[in-house]
């Protein structure tokens, strides 16, 4: 069912995260009686991102990226396909050898910090759920992950409401640094933000990145961020992935026309070149009801009439992965 | 020529916090404003209080508050119940908030205008449908029969927008009109707003934190901090040329691709916006100025360049920091 993800990044080095043709469906009921329809959220999706390097998965609200997040930490559960780390499956580990090797970063660090626990005991609590770690092993490990992320060491015995939205962020890194994880999946760490904060949060993710050799998933609305931040880039659309490129040559040379409209909709700070039309149209996709042939079609600016009846291949190559009937193949 | 709008060193007070200290800006017929920064810098606040929709409890003060000439300052609820809807109308960051989940959209649109105008029913329903049209929605007469739950966000953002448009209104206020939106979608409505301001001549003041949607939609920007206008000019010269120190550290701070590289540190301002309280003299921003000298806790004029290019700090124009790059 999934055709093997090669990946086009130069960098040798083995994937410390795999993903093998992962789907997941819902059941969603649109009424008393209605019957039940399926939603197809994450529909085969197939990646792998080289140790030390940074996948952004971006697309627009309900194209599947935050599941896809919550099925590579195991928060949901696969209807089929495998999450590898380090060659091994997610899924075969118990709940604490998962936590030491992936860990999560969440939007919205008002809503994932406990409001009644001060920030040591937030940090602390991944140490704690590991059921082996000595007190005085905790105290240190959780200090050393305060000071990573740039928080003082009287912060320690404050609640998240008396922090600013940057620091929580930052508690909320420290929670996913302290079991000293390989990979991190962000899910938009930064879109709740300020952009002076963001940007602090940024410099700190990548540093982070540096020192630690850590793995990211980046999934994110803002291209511009991604851009900024991810090696390697994936388009998610309806639930698969359109198309996936090393981040320079997706901004340069996209070969998708979804990809091409997001990246026309960045509103740069250049002053002069007006707002762009996209040329998508006012169809919105609807995850409960995908278009035949491509699932892209009806919001398509170039489709033609095979892209209404015929699903696009992928097409993986040099230059990544596409799935357009229109996109050719490079080397 | 007057100002359409015109604020005068507005100051706005809620319990102890200064929320907005001496903003003054204009907007004329036709031109669109910008109001931007961080959140809790006044400009949500500044907005509502120029609509006289301020939570009760704060205190507003004006120099003056002039909409197309005429002093409003002192207009009581029932005089500013006729402006609002009518002549100056507010579009929101969330619709789904500001529309009422228990009517239909053809409900909520005619009301407003049978509240303003002595139309019939059938008139105001057939004005909304054609403004229904007017803002890019097929089906209008399906439209007006459904509720908000039944819109996408961005219809319902469109809905929002033909709404304020229902009494034909000269001044649109439009607080963060696409932040809850995808950035594809955003964009065809700021497209939307643009073109609507060209055909109907309408002055916007629009309150956003996204410099990306400044720079291509603004003819003005006035940048705030801490409750006030730090600095203000045409967007091509605030883009150029920059003089408040906030306004250059915000600009460093927004990643461009293909302007700054991968893993180079994007700039920050350390820090956090500071909550105001009344009496605060000198300026807002020196806690967090990388140019910061003994002169920025003392009060000190607005400085003007040309014309039309005021900021507020210390520093001669055309400064050179200790830390620029």
């Amino acid at each position: 069912m999934s055709a093997t993800a090669t990946h086009a990044t130069p960098a040798p080095a083995a994937p410390a995260i795999e993903v093998r043709g992962l789907r997941r469906e819902f059941r969603v009921r649109q009424g008393m009686f209605a019957a039940p329809r399926q939603v197809i959220a994450v529909d085969d999706v197939s990646f792998a991102v080289p140790a030390g390097s940074v996948l952004g998965v971006v697309g627009e609200s309900g194209c599947g990226k935050s599941t896809l997040a919550r099925l590579i930490l195991n928060l949901l559960a696969p209807t089929s396909g495998d999450v590898l780390v380090d060659g091994k499956r997610l899924a075969d580990m118990d709940r604490r050898a998962r936590a030491r090797l992936i860990q999560p970063v969440f939007q919205d660090p008002f809503a994932s910090l406990n409001p009644q626990r001060r920030v040591r005991d937030i940090i602390a609590m991944p140490l704690i759920a590991q059921g082996d770690v000595a007190s005085d092993d905790m105290h240190r490990r959780v200090a050393e992950a305060m000071e990573r992320v740039g928080l003082s060491r009287d912060q320690a015995l404050r609640y998240p409401a008396q922090l600013s939205g940057g620091q929580r962020q930052r508690v909320a890194i420290a929670r996913a640094l302290v079991l000293r994880p390989r990979i991190v999946v962000c899910d938009e760490p930064t879109s709740a933000l300020d952009v002076s904060v963001q940007a602090q949060i940024l410099n700190l993710l990548a540093e982070l990145r540096r020192d630690l050799g850590l793995t990211y998933l980046f999934i994110s609305h803002n291209l511009a961020v991604v851009e900024h931040i991810a090696s390697e880039v994936a388009v998610m659309y309806l639930g698969r992935i359109v198309e996936r490129a090393e981040s320079e040559r997706l901004f340069a040379a996209s070969r998708h026309p979804y990809t091409r409209a997001l990246l026309a909709s960045v509103l740069t700070p250049e002053p002069g070149l007006g707002v762009p039309d996209v040329g998508l149209g006012d169809i919105m996709p609807d995850p409960a009801n995908i278009p035949p042939g491509c699932r892209f079609h009806p919001r398509c600016p170039i489709a033609v009439a095979r892209c209404a009846t015929e699903a696009p291949k992928a097409i993986a190559d040099a230059a990544g992965l596409v799935e357009c009937h229109l996109a050719e193949s490079v080397g | 020529m007057t100002a359409l709008l015109e604020v005068q060193d507005l100051r706005v007070t809620i319990g102890s916090t200064a929320a907005v200290r001496g903003t003054s800006l204009a907007v004329d017929k036709g031109e669109t404003h910008c109001l931007v920064g961080e959140s809790g810098c006044g400009k949500s606040i500044s907005a509502l209080s120029i609509m006289g929709l301020l939570p009760k409890g704060s205190v507003r003060e004006t120099r003056a508050l002039r909409f197309a000439g005429e002093e409003i300052g002192g207009h009581g609820e029932r005089e500013m119940e006729h402006l609002r809807g009518n002549r100056m109308a507010m579009i929101f960051q969330e619709p789904m908030t500001s529309l009422n989940p228990a009517y239909t959209v053809g409900s909520q649109m005619t009301e407003v205008l049978r509240r303003h105008r002595p139309v019939t029913r059938a008139a105001a329903v057939d004005r909304a449908a054609e403004l229904l049209a007017r803002v890019g929605i097929t089906a209008p007469g399906l439209r007006l029969g459904q509720f908000p739950h039944q819109l996408s966000g961005g219809l319902r953002q469109r809905v929002m927008i033909a709404m304020a448009l229902m009494c034909d209104p000269e001044l649109l206020i439009a607080d963060e009109p696409t932040t809850a939106l995808d950035v594809t979608v955003q964009a065809q409505i700021l497209r939307l707003l643009a073109e609507l301001q060209k055909d109907l001549g309408l002055g916007i003041l629009l309150i956003t934190h996204d410099l990306g949607i400044v720079a291509r939609v603004a003819d003005r920007v006035s940048v705030m901090y801490a409750g006030e206008v730090v600095e203000s000019a045409p967007t091509a010269e605030l883009f150029a040329a920059p003089e408040h120190p906030y306004t250059r550290g915000l600009l460093t701070c927004v990643p461009v691709p293909g302007k700054v590289k991968r893993d180079e540190p994007l700039g920050s301002i350390p820090g956090v916006v500071p909550r105001m309280q009344p009496g605060f003299t000198g300026c807002a921003f020196r806690d967090r100025c990388p140019e910061v000298t003994a002169a920025c806790s003392g009060s000190f004029p607005r400085r003007t360049i040309g014309n039309d290019h005021q900021f507020l700090c210390t520093l001669e124009p055309g400064w050179v920091g200790s830390a620029a790059a």
